[in-house]
């Protein structure tokens, strides 16, 4: 990329980013098919010709005009990060326009979607080269350092800021949630509206990021953790009565609440300690299997039904004690090894559960029938009426679960600036020194997996209620893949990263079902790349980021410089030089 | 340097001048559009799938999705359902229980869906049924051959049914197996048999139920096994109940391991004939190692004699899917056809869908009755199908050639 | 008594197929100490190409000729996997060489994920099981046991068992006499002084992965030819048990994959016949013996007991 732009000189900077604004702000007026697209909403005015209704923009049309506006208003006035927020809004741009440059070739075979029968759309292509344009004005223009904006303030003010900041967040939740409507037969072009909506928000996010809002949001709320937590809280248990609102998203948003949880509970193990554990997902199964057994299903085995929060605490409980057995082989067993220890574990899990192993699993023909956890006389699955709202059924286990996720979420972050979480951490970093420390890290390091278990434990029990069959076949490999990629998508060891990488884990293949050919290769695509290019995930613990990548959380270089591979954290087995 | 800057400004400039001057104010129209004889006014209703459409299952689950997809463009062009498009909607369950809820319910979330065709897997069904039950909605499995799903956990003695949106138009594990039994013992006259099931719900049901009719008839089960999901070598297995010198042995899984197990089977001296259920009746169960005499049960007659099998088969192929319709296309194309013709009823020639109809809707269901691909198809009290016409086919000459067909009364 | 000796002789096999997959596994580990987990895909796309070789390279009248089918269908088996290998090492792993420890299994997973759905998406029917050739000539071979009874193996099962030995002693001798083989253990030994003496990093560990990968190919086809199917799904259980093979023989060394191998085969059929559960828990005693190897005696059978390692 530098090779590519090193011809840039920071005299273009001021013609790129005016041009390029200007160029996307026309783009997004041009038509961008030559083709009605009328099976369903799509590009319902992709042709609409500029001087007919140069204002009637709807859809990503408007939003690409959107950003132009914003990138041609930041060419001209200064604002903080004036460079990092152009980026931001070129980058939005160029999403929107190749999602659906993309979209509209396809869908009009090829290039003949632009140019066809004596007319031509050039808008996408338009809008692109605006956006490149902007981009590069913005790298001529060279990149600030990171804004910082005081966070001294009125409690009254920092409060109302934090609480209009967290409205925004929730509205931007359910609008991402709801783009592009729910696909089907009835509206074939969800994906790529949604996708396009993704790189609208994206910019934005990007550009607010650039001017420091977005970190300064995030020191607030720091400020003020308890006022945040509450607003946050608030924030997730109102997305029912927003548009996501629909039993759809309440059970999508529900499943994603479980996996986020599991994934916080493996973020203790392989986040905070360091120890990466392949076979996780079956402590959700022991979770979910226990509680399916004492649920009083008619295929259970065991003759006793308990209250759910007491199967709950024993299906946490009986996962814990797994746990602390899946564990112990830690006392001998490091890095890359332990790793394969804990797959083991996994697979062993699989196959005594597939063979029923005494009686307790159903096997092949699973536990059907887990009686759906019911509170006052109304069952969790049913709908509800709140306050003249007439709310979705699965919207009680959609509160469940937010509770479950917070209470989870209190219980890492305790832990995690504990004695023990530090102890866990510093094992993360170095086994031998924290050993030399005095830190008995044997101990250490099995309560890590019992921890963890247990709150996969607890999340099982969710699990087997809200899905009323338990099956061994939810509990394979490619599951405990997929918990370890949400954690790592987000960031290790970083709360708001395990459940951002949950949910885009689950969101994504929703909203993207005509891909669900693609599925898999593209989770295997992006695995490679993460890993490649952002090895930190995508909100980065503050810690995780300094091993990384050498920077603050705020992306400035660290001042001690990291003196080669000494320091990089060693998962499992030290450097040859230890020997 | 200078030009450096013009070059880009040069190529906007054209890109402008060529937009501005060239936008065709006539919108065109996509495509041909196709005919549109039949009257579809009245807007579009939904025909949706649950399947495995990506990952390991997906040859079953694309042929399901598929052979579906062939109903219904067969019933838009053939006006079934008066006033209304038709549209197929198959959504992906990954084989993953809570995947195919979650697919369920965007599905039963659509006022305009009319039923669900699926699942492949038992345990995806025992999921989606509850859902879909919830929201009144017929669903139709072209594949689920678990008894209990339609007659409850003690389905021989006390069966009940357990969701009224719930139908099937495959066999249950329960006639099939003990079907086969009977064949073995009494027509093919082996005495003793060994058992290998691959561990998952289709099989190990089907074994099971085999495995009682075949003691109750007197017939020794010399050998129970359980090999693994992803398993290709089975010499171990083969090693093992060989000594017992089985005179058959039952198979209780799909095709891709049948086939690999009947060759090494006769590799490894062990020849004697393999059995299974619907789920190695397929051709590819020969491609892939199916030896000389090897038998099947299937439901219904043989397809050569029916010509509404030969029908969706030449439809199939003419259809130009890129996947082959598989073990279960046949009963999706039935399943679906049975909902499209159930719907055409209850709407009438002049009816209008809405979701109060799907009650009506589910009625003509249980009354439904025609010749499919599978042979006849209707529904029994508990929503299974009455069709309990089977079929034992062996291989002779390289290809599955019918070798009795019955009924299997308890 | 047949049963036993059958048995045995079952465990040979899979352990020679198991066995050229981990030596893949116990060099690369060697050398750079990744857990390579997509190398069982290599394994898999090595199956795929020589089975392409057969169906759309090679003539239809040379088909039935094994003298010309197998060699020729076991060399587009290598050059496939090799070419998988090399394309892995370079793009996916050698960018993260010296990060941290997690970020290459983590990158091994993803690409085993990739490699999978790539061959169900892009082979032609590749999404359900395929037929595979049988390569050799028919028939069997018969071995009396005392006892009466005889032991029966296929010809391509005896040609395994061979192949899979001679290319265990092959790369052995070239590892331990040639001028690259000295580089590839002069680097495993210590990287960083190798380099000073030399050796190219980068190449050497190119031509590991090209060996492992070329092994794991021809450990495809002929697994594909004596099972006369093959799937997507055959890489990923082959590759752990391979790579438990490795582990049990002594992770880093070449003999002792081999033994780990045959030892893995032997558990596995044995362990389905005599120990409770059968064969529905045969792949639960591997798993048992690789815990209990790695807590119990983590350098392995044959590797050097290292007080740091593990």
């Amino acid at each position: 990329m530098s090779r590519l732009t090193s011809w840039l000189r920071p005299a273009y900077a001021t013609p790129f980013r005016v041009a390029g604004a200007v160029v996307a702000l026309i783009g997004a007026l041009l038509p961008w098919a030559t083709f009605v697209l009328n099976e369903g909403p799509y590009p319902a005015k992709a042709t609409l010709q500029f001087f007919d209704a140069p204002f009637a923009l709807e859809g990503y049309r408007l939003h690409t005009a959107l950003l132009a506006i914003a990138a041609l208003v930041v060419a001209f006035v200064p604002v903080p990060g004036r460079n990092r927020v152009l980026r931001g809004l070129g980058w939005g741009v160029i999403a929107i326009a190749g999602v659906n440059l993309v979209f509209i070739s396809y869908e009009g075979g090829g290039f003949g979607a632009v140019t066809a029968a004596g007319s031509v759309a050039f808008g996408g292509l338009v809008a692109l080269i605006g956006g490149i344009l902007v981009v590069l004005g913005a790298r001529a223009g060279g990149l600030e350092s990171p804004v910082h904006l005081p966070v001294e303030m009125p409690l009254w003010l920092a409060w109302l800021l934090l609480l209009v900041s967290f409205a925004a967040l929730l509205i931007l939740v359910s609008n991402t949630l709801t783009a592009g409507g729910q696909g089907g037969v009835a509206n074939p072009y969800s994906g790529p509206i949604f996708l396009s909506f993704v790189g609208f928000a994206g910019g934005l996010m990007a550009a607010l990021h650039g001017a420091g809002v977005l970190p300064w949001v995030s020191r607030l709320s720091e400020r003020h953790r308890a006022f945040s937590i509450v607003i946050l809280l608030g924030c997730a248990l109102a997305l029912p009565f927003t548009g996501a609102g629909t039993e759809y998203w309440m059970t999508v948003a529900a499943n994603i609440g479980v996996y986020a949880a599991t994934a916080i509970g493996l973020n203790v193990v392989v986040g905070l300690t360091g120890l990466l554990d392949l076979g996780y997902v079956a402590f959700l199964g022991i979770g979910a299997f226990v509680a399916a057994n004492l649920s009083g299903a008619v295929a259970a085995n065991v003759d006793i039904t308990l209250p759910f929060p007491v199967a709950a605490l024993i299906a946490a409980v009986v996962a814990g004690i797994f746990g602390a057995i899946v564990g112990s082989p830690t006392l001998r067993v490091r890095g890359d090894y332990l790793a394969i220890v804990t797959l083991a574990f996994g697979e062993i899990f699989v196959r005594s559960a597939q063979n029923d192993i005494g009686g307790l699993t159903g096997g092949s023909n699973a536990i059907p029938g887990v009686p759906a956890v019911s509170l006052f006389g109304t069952g969790f699955n049913e709908s509800i009426t709140l306050g003249g709202a007439k709310l979705p059924s699965g919207v009680l286990y959609y509160f469940l679960i937010v509770l479950l996720v917070a209470l989870v979420m209190a219980v890492f972050a305790n832990l995690k600036n504990s004695r023990i979480g530090r102890a866990w951490i510093a094992i993360r970093e170095d086994e031998d020194v924290a050993r030399a420390m005095g830190i008995a890290t044997g101990r250490a390091k099995i309560l890590a997996f019992m921890v963890g278990a247990t709150l996969a434990g607890l999340a099982g029990a969710v699990f087997a209620h809200k899905l009323s069959t338990v099956s061994y076949e939810s509990f394979k490999f490619l599951e405990s893949v997929t918990l370890l990629a949400a954690v790592i998508l987000g960031g290790m060891a970083s709360i708001p990263g395990a459940v951002l990488g949950a949910s885009l884990l689950f969101v994504l293949p929703e909203k993207l079902r005509e891909f669900s050919d693609y599925r898999l290769l593209l989770f295997g695509l992006a695995l490679v790349l993460i890993m490649r290019f952002r090895p930190q995930g995508l909100v980065p613990d503050k810690h995780r980021r300094a091993e990384l990548v050498g920077e603050d959380d705020e992306g400035r270089p660290l001042e001690e410089s990291i003196s080669g591979e000494a320091h990089l954290p060693t998962l499992g087995r030290p450097p040859k030089e230890a020997t | 340097m200078r030009n450096k800057l013009v070059k880009p400004a040069a190529i906007v400039a054209g890109a402008l001048l060529l937009a501005a001057c060239g936008t065709n104010k006539t919108e065109t129209p996509a495509g041909g559009g196709g005919a549109q004889d039949c009257d579809q006014t009245k807007g579009t209703l939904v025909v949706g799938v649950v399947a495995p459409l990506s990952g390991s299952l997906s040859a079953l689950g694309l042929g399901i999705k598929n052979s579906a997809d062939l109903a219904v463009k067969q019933a838009n062009e053939a006006c079934t359902v008066k006033g209304y498009k038709l549209a197929l909607q198959a959504e992906d369950d990954q084989a993953n229980p809570q995947i195919g809820a979650q697919a369920a319910t965007k599905l039963s979330s659509d006022p305009n869906i009319v039923a669900v065709i699926g699942t492949l897997n038992s345990s995806v069904a025992q999921n989606v049924q509850p859902v879909l039950a919830d929201k009144n909605i017929l669903q139709i499995s072209p594949a689920n051959t678990n008894p209990t799903l339609t007659r409850g956990e003690d389905f021989l003695n006390a069966p009940k049914r357990q969701f009224e949106t719930y139908f099937r138009v495959c066999a249950t594990d329960d006639l099939q197996g003990p079907f086969a039994a009977n064949y073995l013992f009494n027509k093919a006259g082996k005495k003793s048999v060994a058992i290998i099931t691959d561990g998952k719900t289709y099989g190990d049901g089907l074994a099971a139920e085999f495995r009682k009719q075949f003691e109750s008839l007197g017939g020794t089960v010399v050998a129970q096994e359980k090999v693994g999901e992803k398993d290709t070598d089975f010499s171990g297995v083969i090693a093992k109940v060989a000594p017992s010198s089985p005179e058959a042995v039952y198979y209780g899984g799909e095709y891709p391991a049948a086939g690999p197990l009947s060759k090494q089977m006769a590799d490894a001296g062990l020849n004697v004939p393999l059995f299974g259920g619907d789920g190695i009746f397929d051709d590819k169960f020969i491609e892939l190692g199916g030896k000389e005499g090897d038998l099947a049960t299937s439901v219904g007659a043989p397809t050569d004699t029916l010509d509404s099998a030969k029908a969706f088969v030449d439809a199939y192929a003419a259809g130009g899917y890129s996947e082959g319709y598989s073990a279960y296309g046949a009963f999706s194309y039935d399943a679906t056809n049975a909902a499209i013709k159930s719907l055409a009823t209850t709407l009438g020639d002049s009816g209008t869908w809405g979701e109060d109809q799907r009650e009506k809707l589910l009625e003509n269901v249980g009354k439904y009755s025609a010749d499919g691909a599978t042979g006849e198809v209707a529904f029994d009290e508990y929503g299974d199908s009455t069709n309990k016409l089977l079929t034992v086919y062996q291989v002779t000459g390289g290809k599955w050639n019918p070798a009795e067909t019955g009924t299997f009364e308890k | 008594m047949t049963t036993l000796f059958q048995q045995i002789a079952n465990g040979i096999v899979l352990g020679a197929v198991i066995g050229l997959i981990a030596l893949g596994y116990t060099m690369v580990y060697g050398i750079i100490q990744l857990i390579n987990f997509a190398h069982g895909e290599v394994f898999m796309v090595g199956a795929y190409g020589g089975l392409a070789t057969y169906a759309y390279i090679l003539p239809t009248q040379l088909r039935a000729d094994w003298q010309i089918a197998l060699p020729a269908v076991l060399l587009g088996g290598m050059v496939i996997a090799v070419i998988t290998a090399v394309i892995m090492e370079r793009f996916a792993y050698r960018p993260l060489r010296g990060g941290p420890r997690l970020a290459p299994l983590i990158t091994a997973l993803g690409v085993s994920v990739f490699l999978q759905e790539l061959v169900r998406l892009f082979y032609p029917d590749a999404k359900a099981a395929l037929p595979f050739p049988n390569l050799f000539v028919g028939g069997d071979l018969r071995i009396p046991v005392p006892g009466g009874g005889e032991v029966i193996l296929t010809w391509i099962k005896v040609l395994l068992v061979i192949v899979a030995v001679l290319l265990a002693i092959g790369l052995q001798m070239y590892v331990n006499r040639s001028r690259m083989g000295r580089a590839m253990r002069a680097t495993a030994q210590d990287a960083d002084t190798a380099k000073l003496m030399g050796v190219n990093p980068d190449r050497v560990i190119v031509l590991t992965f090209i060996l492992g990968a070329a092994l794991a190919g021809v450990g495809g086809v002929l697994y594909g030819a004596y099972q006369n199917t093959i799937n997507i799904d055959m890489g990923f259980q082959n590759g752990i048990f391979a790579f438990t093979a490795a582990v049990l023989g002594g992770i880093g060394s070449l003999r002792g994959a081999v033994i780990g191998a045959f030892c893995i085969g032997l558990i596995k059929t044995l362990g389905g016949q005599y120990l409770p559960g059968g064969t529905q828990y045969d792949y639960v005693w591997i798993f048992v013996v690789l815990i209990l190897v790695l807590v119990f005696r983590p350098e392995g059978l044959f590797g050097e007991p290292e007080r740091v390692r593990a």
